[in-house]
């Protein structure tokens, strides 16, 4: 019993050791991309496969978090007779929040789902043995493009799923329960600081590079066979997922620790 | 020196070949596929690889070029030892070889011309398009596949994409060429152009090759020298006459394709098979 214990968290071990080197190698890689014009173009490539191809879904997914907060928060707030703060719930929670986060979840399943499945193929039919036979780091060639097309635009997806949430959540406020647009707006306008809006955006770069390291991850590591690369796709989903909310978690205390050490300066400026 | 039965057997040095292996084992967990292997590729000649299904073959292969590494033993290239070189520095190692995967591995996101291209994009810096067609073209002319510079892997016959992995081998005029079954799934006219193609390259531009097959007429046909692997040894090592007349039965079984009795014994003892222990007779009404 111990034994299998110690065997499992041995392996638990190794497992990280392995996957905080092909961070590193990765890291080193995207590095080496950004200073080499010549890796542009793997990097667009991926822009467009993963950016463009995922702007409906993500602002689709914004548009419903802000309509849904805005019927769930009604009730309550009209209760006290404050329905006119409407606007700071549901936009401070979608820029700094739901937001970032859903819209990153969808981005794990759309896109690391995407990722692990073709480079686990890749690894099964020996196309990543291929590339290195042929002088190439693997990790150079397909993970740093794959990394860096999700970093830089991930904040824009998330920037697009607020926007949708803000229009969505005024669709509802104010079309179908009547507040009025301008008081809406006022309120949200002192409500919703460039802070939270940064931190929602700063948070995308995270979740990205999250998103797309696991996701290569689990594709360099597939097992054998059709059912190996189905098996790497759950465990990027599953994994990135812990990760975005995990990751959230974290960034949230961090800001708001660096809030509250430097906001009150902004007062003396 | 030799086993009695006039094989190579001598102790190998690292200048002995292009490449050396030396007492190589390798292992995957408990299953040791490789069991002190040592064998040096000459330079300028054909070395071919024979044995049965699943002895290594292909393991042995990807030792040569470090896209596997020896659990225990040493692979010099050129003299200068490079299984503990880092991944970045086997790249550079690697241009000097063609690998020829025994699936093909091609990109099939890229078309058959930038399959052949990725090599050189990767080492050189293009500049003349016209330049690039005219070397595409050659290439695939080599393997008879002029013309489907714009198709994609998944649109190509088995045998194609062989073919397309060979020419995307080649692409970097490599000094080793390693071959894992050239010509399985191509039809025999094919399979020889394919062998005097090895030939043309290894006579024309002294270029070593190392192949692995299981086609004896291909081997006695290119072979300057034949291994056979067994178990995880070698068991044969020689020319095409040495191995043709070797006296050993397990060889002689190989080269020949024929079962031994053990392995007829067990067909046998499973007993006839009639069609109705196929029949779902349980399942009926
Ligand atoms: N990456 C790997 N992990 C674990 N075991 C492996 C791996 N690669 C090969 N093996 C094992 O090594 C043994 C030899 O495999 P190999 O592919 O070299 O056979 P082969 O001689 O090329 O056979 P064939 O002629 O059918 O291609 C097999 O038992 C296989 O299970
Ligand atoms: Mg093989």
């Amino acid at each position: 019993m111990l034994d299998v214990l110690g065997h499992k968290a041995f392996l638990g071990l190794h497992n990280m050791g392995r996957f905080a080197r092909f961070i590193w190698d990765a890291i080193t890689a995207s590095l080496y991309s950004i200073s080499n014009p010549s890796t542009y173009s793997l990097i667009w490539t991926q822009m467009h496969i993963i950016g463009v191809r995922s702007v409906p879904v993500v602002m689709i997914t914004g548009a419903f978090v802000g309509m849904t907060l805005a019927v769930q928060a009604y009730d309550q707030l009209a209760g006290m007779g404050l329905e006119e703060h409407l606007g700071v719930l549901i936009n401070v929670s979608v820029v700094k929040e739901l937001g970032p986060v859903l819209a990153a979840i969808m981005l794990a399943g759309r896109v690391g789902g995407a990722l692990t499945a073709e480079l686990g193929t890749m690894k099964v039919t020996e196309q990543i043995e291929a590339v290195k036979s042929m002088g190439t780091d693997p990790v150079k060639y397909l993970v740093a493009p794959r990394v860096l097309a999700c970093l830089l635009l991930t904040p824009f997806l998330i920037i697009f799923a607020d926007l949708m949430g803000i229009m969505g959540g005024y669709f509802v406020s104010v079309i179908q329960f009547d507040i009025n647009a301008r008081a809406y707006w006022e309120f949200s306008a002192s409500g919703v600081e460039l802070w939270d809006v940064s931190i929602g955006v700063i948070k995308g770069f995270f979740f990205g590079c999250a998103i797309a390291a696991i996701s290569c991850y689990k594709g360099f590591t597939c097992k054998e066979g059709a059912h190996g690369v189905g098996e790497a796709c759950t465990e990027a989903f599953v994994a990135s997922f812990i990760s975005i909310l995990a990751l959230d978690f974290i960034l949230a205390i961090m800001a708001k620790t660096i809030y509250s050490m430097f906001w009150p300066l902004k007062s003396l400026v | 020196m030799s086993n009695g039965n006039g094989d190579n057997q001598g102790v190998v040095t690292k200048d002995d070949g292009v490449v050396v292996l030396k007492n190589v084992v390798k292992k995957f967990g408990e299953n040791v596929v490789l069991k002190d292997v040592s064998l040096a590729i000459e330079k300028g000649k054909t070395t071919v690889i024979i044995g049965p299904s699943g002895c290594g073959k292909t393991v042995l292969l990807k030792h040569l070029i470090l896209l596997l590494r020896p659990t225990v033993g040493e692979v010099y290239f050129k003299g200068e030892r490079i299984d503990e070189f880092n991944e970045h520095d086997l790249d550079k190692i690697r241009t000097n070889y063609g690998f020829l995967f025994q699936g093909g591995a091609l990109f099939d996101s890229l078309s058959v011309a930038e399959n052949v291209l990725f090599p050189v994009r990767q080492h050189y810096k293009i500049t003349s398009k016209s330049g690039i067609d005219e070397l595409v073209r050659t290439k695939l002319a080599m393997v008879g596949l002029d013309g489907f510079q714009n198709y994609y892997p998944g649109n190509l016959s088995g045998g194609q994409r062989k073919r397309v992995a060979l020419a995307r081998a080649i692409a970097l005029n490599p000094e080793v060429i390693l071959y894992d079954e050239p010509t399985t799934g191509l039809d025999p006219i094919r399979a020889d152009i394919i062998n005097e193609l090895i030939l043309k390259m290894q006579r024309g531009l002294g270029l070593t090759s190392v192949v692995v097959t299981h086609d004896m007429t291909s081997a006695y046909k290119i072979a300057d020298r034949i291994i056979m692997l067994h178990e995880g040894k070698i068991y044969a090592d020689g020319d095409a006459e040495h191995i043709r007349n070797h006296p050993n039965q397990i060889v002689q079984q190989f080269i020949n394709g024929r079962v031994s009795d053990d392995d007829l014994e067990v067909l046998r003892m499973s007993g006839t098979i009639s069609r109705s222990e196929f029949e779902p007779l349980d399942l009926e009404e």
